[in-house]
């Protein structure tokens, strides 16, 4: 038979979800990873959310509502997405286990995918963490606007993770991988107002850290969690961040 | 009678990594369902061949076809009829046997039984043992064992029988010839000259890049006016044994 007479038969649905099983498996085997993304908000919500809870600032909102659970939500999202996973995807490459798949007809595309659902099921952990220590134990209002609180934490959740695509792509190895997420995640959060605060930086900058995606997205959780309408800026910040990364990274992803 | 479409074609093969040629012109033609050894010193060029017609490296210059598919162009179709066992590749250390298998098994339309896996390589009383707790001799029999797992008709085997004990290597090949006699067109690289000598057709002797003798192994003998093959081999290369490794 002719090699051109082969039928072009991509792995599906099936095989991904496979795939996604094993992917979980190696999580659950190895916990350890997690305790940093998913134990540091927790941490700084534990720390933090007493006495932000007792003060209003806005609206009837407390500061809890409006800037500590924003900021730990979107650093469960940020660490798992920029540190974690493109960790993973390094280590992955070093040991020659994508070099492995690249002689399968599993596709760069579907290894990536694998990795990104089982940090979204990371993510979600975290954040239902985040968020029952919030209600139980600290009486957080709920969301004004559920849908928007929603919407915008999936927008937030790609975004971080293209950004974690870029960090894979280009990390050579393990270690680069968590330093360059690392470098990442502090800058973006430092602009972002992980600090104190975007009040706190000089214009320019804190004009810059609204825009990226650490930054919009606390501003965008903070208000659809308040109720009020979410910038167009700040959602324009999280969309564009979402197409360059997942370009640079698609452009840059390598087997080995 | 060669088929009209060989299982594997390279043509004028060279690839430089920086100042170091590692392949500079290497041909070699395997026709449907002939197995060919590849045998050469370590850095004459081996792996980098076999990765090139893989398509995990892009030749310099040359060209590559496998059943007529192009490795880069024709990526997808190309991976559902060649099976490769890499010499340097590892797999996800807390999956089990019998996961690993499911999971390359799964990107296959028409797959063998996971079963049928595990006897080909005996591997069944590991199946729950996880990668990382296997022994190198059993990692090494579970690549093999994933690299037949979509029933390729074209299989690459770098170092098949490296590092396994008498038993496993010659259960291997047994394997092989399992295989052979499925009509699967076979490349294997070796050090091993019996190896080569008992499953191959055609033995290919590298060094430093080239392909300097092809021919069948009472031929490469007879060529070299030695005894042996291997005694043919450090006739042809110049190489020691102990260099050949």
């Amino acid at each position: 038979m002719r090699g051109t007479a082969v039928e072009a038969r991509r792995p599906g649905m099936r095989s991904l979800l496979t795939l996604v099983g094993c992917e979980a498996k190696m999580v659950a085997r190895d916990t350890s990873g997690l305790i940093v993304p998913l134990g540091l908000p927790l941490l700084i919500l534990l720390t933090s959310a007493s006495s932000a809870s007792d003060l209003v600032v806005d609206g009837g909102r407390t500061a809890l509502d409006v800037f500590v659970l924003p900021l730990v939500l979107t650093m469960v999202i940020a660490m798992v997405g920029i540190i974690n996973m493109p960790s993973f995807l390094a280590y992955y490459r070093r040991s020659g286990i994508l070099r492995r798949l690249a002689v399968t007809p599993a596709s760069p595309v579907m290894v990536l995918a694998a990795q990104v659902v089982v940090s979204v099921l990371q993510t979600v952990v975290g954040l239902a963490a985040a968020l029952v220590v919030a209600f139980l134990a600290f009486g957080v209002d709920p969301p004004g606007d559920t849908g928007a609180t929603l919407g915008v934490v999936v927008l937030a959740m790609a975004a971080m993770y293209s950004t974690g695509m870029v960090v894979a792509a280009i990390a050579p190895t393990p270690n680069s991988a968590v330093a360059i997420g690392l470098v990442a995640f502090f800058v973006l959060g430092a602009l972002g107002g992980m600090f104190g605060g975007r009040q706190a930086l000089p214009g320019p900058l804190a004009e810059i850290g609204g825009w990226l995606p650490f930054g919009a997205a606390v501003e965008a959780v903070s208000s659809a969690w308040a109720g009020t309408p979410v910038e167009a800026a700040q959602l324009l910040g999280l969309g564009a961040t979402v197409m360059v990364g997942t370009l640079l990274s698609a452009a840059f992803f390598r087997w080995e | 009678m060669p088929s009209a479409e060989p299982a594997i074609l390279a043509e004028n093969l060279a690839k430089s990594y920086r100042r170091t040629r590692a392949v500079v012109d290497v041909s070699l033609r395997v026709d449907v369902g002939e197995a060919v050894g590849m045998v050469g010193a370590n850095g004459a060029g081996k792996t980098t061949t076999v990765e090139m017609i893989a398509g995990l490296r892009v030749p310099d210059r040359g060209r590559v076809r496998v059943l007529g598919l192009d490795p880069r162009r024709d990526r997808t179709r190309l991976r559902q009829v060649l099976g490769v066992q890499l010499q340097h590749a590892h797999l996800h250390g807390a999956l089990r046997v019998t996961e690993l298998l499911d999971l390359y098994r799964s990107f296959y339309p028409a797959p063998r039984s996971s079963e049928e896996l595990l006897d080909m390589v005996e591997l069944t009383a590991e199946r729950r043992t996880a990668f990382q707790k296997l022994s190198g001799g059993q990692q090494q029999r579970l690549s093999i064992a994933l690299a037949l797992a979509g029933r390729p008709r074209v299989v690459i085997l770098d170092e098949l029988t490296t590092g396994l004990d008498p038993h496993a290597r010659r259960r291997m090949w047994r394997t092989v010839e399992r295989l052979r006699g499925e009509g699967v067109s076979v490349l294997l690289v070796s050090h091993a000259m019996t190896e080569v000598e008992r499953l191959c057709d055609r033995v290919a002797v590298l060094d430093a890049g080239r392909i300097v003798a092809l021919d069948t192994p009472a031929g490469l003998v007879a060529r070299a006016g030695t005894d042996t093959l291997d005694d043919a081999f450090v006739a042809l290369t110049g190489q020691e044994l102990e260099q050949a490794g």
